[in-house]
């Protein structure tokens, strides 16, 4: 059962994020085809405007991303469907993981999207150094390749918005057992999560400092870390935002599967 | 083994009683009409028994288990109001039921649907309301369930539609199974009711056999329930 | 088969009295098969389980015979048909003499009264 509902879960998700993958790569083109070739002034302000708008679309990409997800969430569990949804043959907790792998599929492609967008539009060899030069004293300090790096970061790029995601299914769960109809609930206590996790964030840093001297400085000082601190830092994100994932998933799969009232 | 049995069932909202020590059970093989005036209770036992709402005290089983996904897979439920995706089109909406609900005949649906001058491929967000929910009729009375539960499913619509729900209800329902339907509209549907139960301020008030009533106190369910409560 | 009800009175009676006169007014034939009670439920748009009451009923004033495997059938044996007929006639014909008399009529005054309405017709 999970399989079909995860079905309709996805079908739901990419009936109009596709428009904006399609509109995305095709800007992308555009600016590819618009800034290769040289010397018109005209063409040169069109090819702006279409790297502009490339751009745009990235973050087009994301947020109709998770604002078509929190919407599914809320409609589907709390809205006028949720009578279907809550008389199907199903646990509440496949209903649960369901939208939790159809939020990780999605934002996934998204993201591959967005590098595939990026690489049309501004992929040539002085780019590629450029980026490299910027990133390589770094990279030296990981002892890894910049390729390596960029993957991290990426990788910590998406799992903080995987917490933002969940803190916003979290808001709605919350929201919607103090007060069947109000939507601002859910937005309150979306928000509230979201900085309880911050704070759990800083938290945990914070204990992990009590045994790192100089990532301690990290809460004394704005100057320029220490090669070590930099390197830790990374790995900790990684850490404590998949600590951050889970909790919230495990809690808010609790509250759900204790059964809804819906208005 | 009763269909349903409810077990001093309560709900509260708020700490304001809605349902009150609700003791009742649904025969099998009926169909039985769930009496009362508007905001008496009636959609909130329903929803009970959807699993929409979770009762504050007691116990509700169904086939002698708790409401879970047996009790929804013999349960076919027609909600007051609609509640499917209103960007599927209505064959989306037909492969979603077979999709999910082993008892659901799609040969069946899509006859009553020609029946109705349907086109299958329309979206439902161009549809009126009274189209949609005549299309909610059809996919819940295409499954074959052990009970139905219609909730107000004349309320607000003109003598000719009414004609043709109770015709596709007293059609289509699987043989053996049971029907429950809430009304406040009595009048309409008391010639096919073996059984009543009268619902007023949270309480049920009465359930009997709807032709022993008529005999007993003498007139039509109408009119009993109008003396009854004063309306 | 068109029937028609009165709220007021439990249906299944009203079921009874109506495939009753069916039967005894001959316009359902003797040894004729009946609809099912799935398909006699949706025409007369009542319940099944009334409409099965009713012919339950029917059974037992011997008007209707269930065969097994076929389903279920008028009686052939026209007498009895016959009997609830005269029954019937009598039933009827009593309600109107009362009535005449309520107006004051005695039982020849209304025969009398009935040949004449019948003559000048």
């Amino acid at each position: 059962m999970l399989k079909k509902l995860l079905k309709y879960d996805l079908k739901n998700v990419f009936k109009v994020l596709v428009v904006f993958y399609a509109l995305s790569l095709f800007f992308a083109l555009l600016t590819r085809i618009f800034l290769s070739v040289d010397n018109s002034f005209v063409i040169n302000i069109i090819g702006k405007v279409c790297s502009g708008t490339t751009i745009a679309m990235i973050f087009n990409i994301l947020i109709n991303n998770l604002m078509r997800l929190w919407v599914r969430f809320k409609q589907n569990f709390y809205g006028d469907e949720s009578y279907l949804t809550h008389t199907l043959p199903v646990s509440k907790k496949n209903l649960y993981i369901s939208k939790i792998l159809a939020s990780v599929i999605s934002l996934f492609i998204s993201f591959i999207v967005i590098c595939a967008t990026l690489f049309i539009a501004y992929y040539s060899k002085e780019n590629i150094n450029t980026v490299k030069n910027l990133l390589l004293p770094l990279a030296s300090i990981y002892e890894s390749t910049v390729i390596k790096l960029i993957i991290a970061f990426i990788l910590v790029f998406f799992l903080e918005i995987m917490n933002m995601l969940e803190s916003g299914y979290a808001g709605l769960v919350l929201g919607h057992k103090k007060n069947t109809n109000k939507i601002a609930y859910s937005i309150f206590f979306g928000f509230g999560v979201y900085i309880l996790t911050q704070i759990f964030t800083i938290l945990l840093v914070f204990i992990a400092a009590l045994f790192n001297k100089d990532l301690m400085n990290l809460f004394y000082t704005v100057e320029i870390l220490n090669v070590d601190v930099i390197k830790y830092c990374i790995y900790l994100a990684i850490i404590i935002y998949s600590l951050n994932i889970a909790i919230l998933y495990i809690i808010n799969l609790k509250l759900f599967s204790k059964g809804v009232n819906v208005d | 083994m009763e269909l349903v049995k409810c077990s001093n069932v309560n709900k509260n909202f708020n700490n304001k009683k809605i349902l009150k020590n609700i003791n009742l059970t649904i025969p099998r093989g009926k169909i039985i009409g769930l009496l009362g005036k508007n905001g008496t209770g009636k959609t909130t036992l329903i929803k009970l028994i959807n699993d929409l709402l979770t009762p504050t005290s007691g116990e509700i089983l169904v086939n002698g288990e708790k409401i879970g996904i047996n009790s929804k897979k013999v349960i076919s439920y027609l909600p007051e109001r609609t509640y499917l995706d209103k960007s599927m089109s209505v064959s989306e909406v037909i492969e979603y039921f077979s999709d999910f609900y082993n008892d659901f005949d799609s040969k069946k649906a899509k006859k009553l649907l020609k029946d109705l001058d349907l086109d299958i491929s329309q979206k439902l967000a161009k549809m009126s309301k009274g189209m949609q929910e005549k299309v909610q009729l059809v996919l819940v009375m295409s499954r074959k369930a052990d009970l139905y539960i219609l909730d107000e499913p004349l309320g607000g619509v003109d003598p000719a539609t009414r004609d043709y729900i109770l015709d596709t209800i007293l059609t289509n329902f699987n043989e053996g199974a049971s029907v429950l339907i809430s009304t406040h509209l009595i009048a309409d549907i008391e010639r096919i009711l073996d059984e009543v139960i009268f619902i007023d301020n949270g309480k049920i008030i009465l359930q009997s056999d709807t032709d022993e009533l008529r005999k007993t106190e003498d007139g039509s369910i109408d009119e009993i329930f109008r003396r009854m409560f004063k309306c | 088969m068109k029937f028609e009800f009165d709220n007021n009175i439990p249906i299944y009676v009203q079921l009874v009295e109506q495939l009753k006169m069916y039967i005894i007014s001959g316009k359902i034939k003797p040894g004729e098969r009946l609809p099912s009670v799935r398909d006699l439920a949706l025409q007369s748009r009542v319940n099944p389980n009334t409409m099965q009451k009713a012919l339950v009923e029917l059974e037992e004033m011997n008007l209707v015979y269930t065969e097994r495997t076929n389903g279920r059938f008028v009686t052939n044996d026209q007498k009895l048909i016959d009997k609830y007929k005269q029954d019937y006639a009598k039933e009827v014909s009593n309600k109107y003499f009362l009535n005449m008399e309520r107006i004051g009529f005695d039982k020849t005054t209304t025969i009398d009264y009935l040949n004449k309405l019948g003559g000048i017709k």
